[in-house]
């Protein structure tokens, strides 16, 4: 069995890993656009703050790869698939090379949305935070860097944002609607988020889309944001990501936003796969989504490389939705959704907590401050829990598992 | 198999001896006397919380296919090859979370102060020793027992026995067990 994959990230190396636990001899090629080995971008903010030295963010070395058989083409990016000749071509030009596969994985994971912004694509000093080359990038400039403009204040423009003020940059967030997080937060939520990063020294302008990216071949020298000009040497643009479809051109491959996908995380065309950031695949209430986060990236990797080996011997329970980002070490979280017919709310101690609910049931929730046992509520909703009967002990600062244990009938001594 | 905690909930009196052999096996001196002298104080991994008429000792549950694992992304959060348990490695974890989010038990919990993750680490210095962990051992009770699910089976035909020969039985709760029990929707 020949077992191709594109990308080297965690849903690309958790596909490997468990085709590679079933069979010891299966062929197992993997591509990849960069040249490292695997890497965890999630701590890239924190890598560009010095609070995480680089060598932390890799989680695999080169010897992973020879211990597992796996033969590597690292540096070069696969630029077409041919689901007909089941062939994948790496690299263009007199470079090329076709890659024969009798099974082929597609995880080559998202990109940074990059908007049409004047003067944002080519303008030295212009970064996305998506990759280690970015962090890179940021990190080689910021010597030489005062003033930053982070565009966006989703998790990664506000991790951004953190991290340029702990170097000692002065950092205006520009965001163009009117909240920060809007993916993941209310208005209310929101407001608290902005006043933390006030406090801590960033200047938030929401309503504020950025119109026009200043400077020339020296660098950026400002962004223009209502018609007002906001100087700065770096600009790091985090409006989102979106899956990277480039490579599919004319493969048959069905897609929407993502790569569409079954519980088996198969494609359209036979032995074809998908996992991490580039599919659209259900959600736990059987929605079609996509939700490029870590735990998906892994789960959803997981199960592809086992079916690769050995089809539809395992199916995925759905994509996660669930946020978690850092403001200043204040910790805030959300999942599902904030539209229930109800709303449960505890406050002090400097925490807001929210829990909407449906038919007696928890359908999300928000939460500043403290995020413990979001889990917990996370799995109520997942599993459909009516909460009724313990709804007023939900949000109390000792509900934990416990209290979902079933009473026992009275003994009936006691009853009578 | 490998051994595990087993709970029996009719068993605990909400003593919380857990809770401070717990802090105190955790902490720098893993004496009571020393862990009340240092800053900031050893906090429990383990939590007496109210289970209806019964109180019941959470803590982590080291799951098979536990979802921490597969969402850290450092590859902090780690199974002990040696005990099968599951502990957070501190010099990776950068405390981002993510096995906060995930956890179903909500037994992964966020320590703000040293910024890592905090969970039960089934008290590896103390297994390597032959000795259970310190809140199984601290137990007035036995409402916990450190145990493979043979020997617990063995247990609880010896409670059986006792039942018959009219002393109470105890109700035991092994992790996923429990989720099946409740009430209310169903698992794809
Ligand atoms: C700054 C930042 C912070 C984040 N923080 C969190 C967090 O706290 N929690 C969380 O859950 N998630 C977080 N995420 C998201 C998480 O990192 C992703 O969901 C996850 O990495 C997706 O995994 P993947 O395997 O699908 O793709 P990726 O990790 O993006 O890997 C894609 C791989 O494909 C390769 N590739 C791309 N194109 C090609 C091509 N044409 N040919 C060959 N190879 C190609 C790339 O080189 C790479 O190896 C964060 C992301 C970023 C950028
Ligand atoms: S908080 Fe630490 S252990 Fe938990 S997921 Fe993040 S890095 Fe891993």
């Amino acid at each position: 069995m020949k077992i191709v994959i594109i990308g080297n990230g965690p849903a690309a190396v958790a596909a490997a890993e468990a085709a590679r636990e079933l069979d010891g001899h299966c062929g197992i090629t993997m591509i990849s656009k960069e040249a490292v080995p695997f890497y965890s971008p999630c701590p890239l903010a924190e890598y560009v703050e010095a609070s995480v030295p680089r060598d932390h963010l890799f989680l695999r070395d080169e010897k992973f790869y020879r211990d597992q058989d796996i033969t590597t083409f690292f540096g070069h990016p696969a630029t077409a698939i041919g689901t007909t000749a089941r062939r994948v071509t790496v690299g263009s030009g007199s470079d090329a090379a076709e890659l024969p596969y009798e099974r082929l994985l597609i995880a080559s994971g998202a990109r940074a949305i990059m908007p049409p912004i004047p003067g944002l694509a080519g303008t030295p000093g212009v970064f996305a935070l998506k990759t280690l080359a970015d962090a890179d990038g940021i990190v080689a400039r910021l010597p030489a860097a005062r003033r930053a403009v982070v565009i966006g204040s989703g998790f990664i423009g506000l991790e951004a944002a953190q991290a340029l003020v702990r170097r000692g940059l002065a950092v205006t967030v520009v965001e163009a609607l009117s909240q920060v997080l809007p993916q993941m937060l209310d208005a209310e939520m929101a407001a608290l988020v902005e006043t933390r990063l006030r406090d801590h020294g960033v200047d938030v302008r929401v309503n504020s889309p950025a119109e026009a990216v200043l400077g020339g071949q020296a660098g950026v020298s400002a962004v223009r944001v209502g018609g007002q000009e906001i100087p700065c040497d770096l600009v790091v643009c985090a409006v989102g990501v979106r899956p990277d479809l480039s490579l599919l051109a004319g493969s048959g491959i069905s897609t929407a936003t993502g790569i569409l996908v079954n519980e088996f995380m198969e494609t359209n065309q036979p032995d074809v796969y998908a996992a991490g950031d580039i599919v659209e695949g259900f959600d736990r209430q059987g929605q079609r989504r996509v939700l490029p986060i870590w735990p998906n990236a892994v789960n959803g990797g997981r199960i592809a490389g086992g079916n690769m080996v050995a089809a539809r011997t395992r199916s995925f329970r759905g994509l996660d939705g669930i946020n978690v980002v850092r403001i200043f070490d204040l910790p805030v979280a959300s999942f599902g959704s904030s539209a229930g017919e109800r709303s449960l709310r505890y406050a002090g101690n400097g925490i807001l907590k929210k829990l909407s609910l449906s038919s007696g049931r928890v359908v999300g929730a928000q939460f500043f401050g403290d995020v413990n046992a979001t889990g917990l509520y996370h799995e109520l909703m997942n599993k459909g829990v009516d909460v009724g009967s313990f709804e007023s002990e939900l949000l109390s600062p000792g509900f934990g598992y416990g209290c979902l244990i079933p009473r026992p009938p009275l003994p009936t001594r006691l009853a009578a | 198999m490998d051994k595990a905690i087993f709970t029996f909930i009719d068993r605990c009196v909400a003593c919380k001896g857990c809770e401070i052999a717990c802090a105190v096996e955790h902490s720098r001196a893993k004496s009571l006397f020393g862990a009340l002298a240092e800053s900031p104080h050893p906090r429990p991994r383990v939590r007496v919380e109210n289970a209806g008429v019964h109180s019941y000792p959470a803590r982590c549950m080291h799951c098979e296919d536990a979802a921490c694992i597969a969402a850290c992304p450092m590859g902090a959060m780690t199974r002990n090859a040696a005990t099968n348990a599951v502990y957070v490695d501190e010099s990776k974890c950068i405390g981002c979370w993510m096995c906060v989010m995930v956890c179903p038990f909500g037994s992964v919990s966020a320590d703000p102060v040293a910024k890592k993750a905090f969970k039960c680490d089934r008290c590896p210095d103390r297994t390597a020793r032959g000795e259970d962990p310190a809140c199984v051992a601290a137990c007035p009770t036995r409402a916990m027992i450190y145990a493979t699910p043979e020997e617990l089976a063995a247990h609880r035909r010896q409670a059986t026995a006792m039942n018959a020969a009219g002393k109470p039985v105890a109700r035991v709760a092994g992790n996923v067990d429990l989720w099946r029990s409740l009430k209310g929707g169903t698992q794809k």
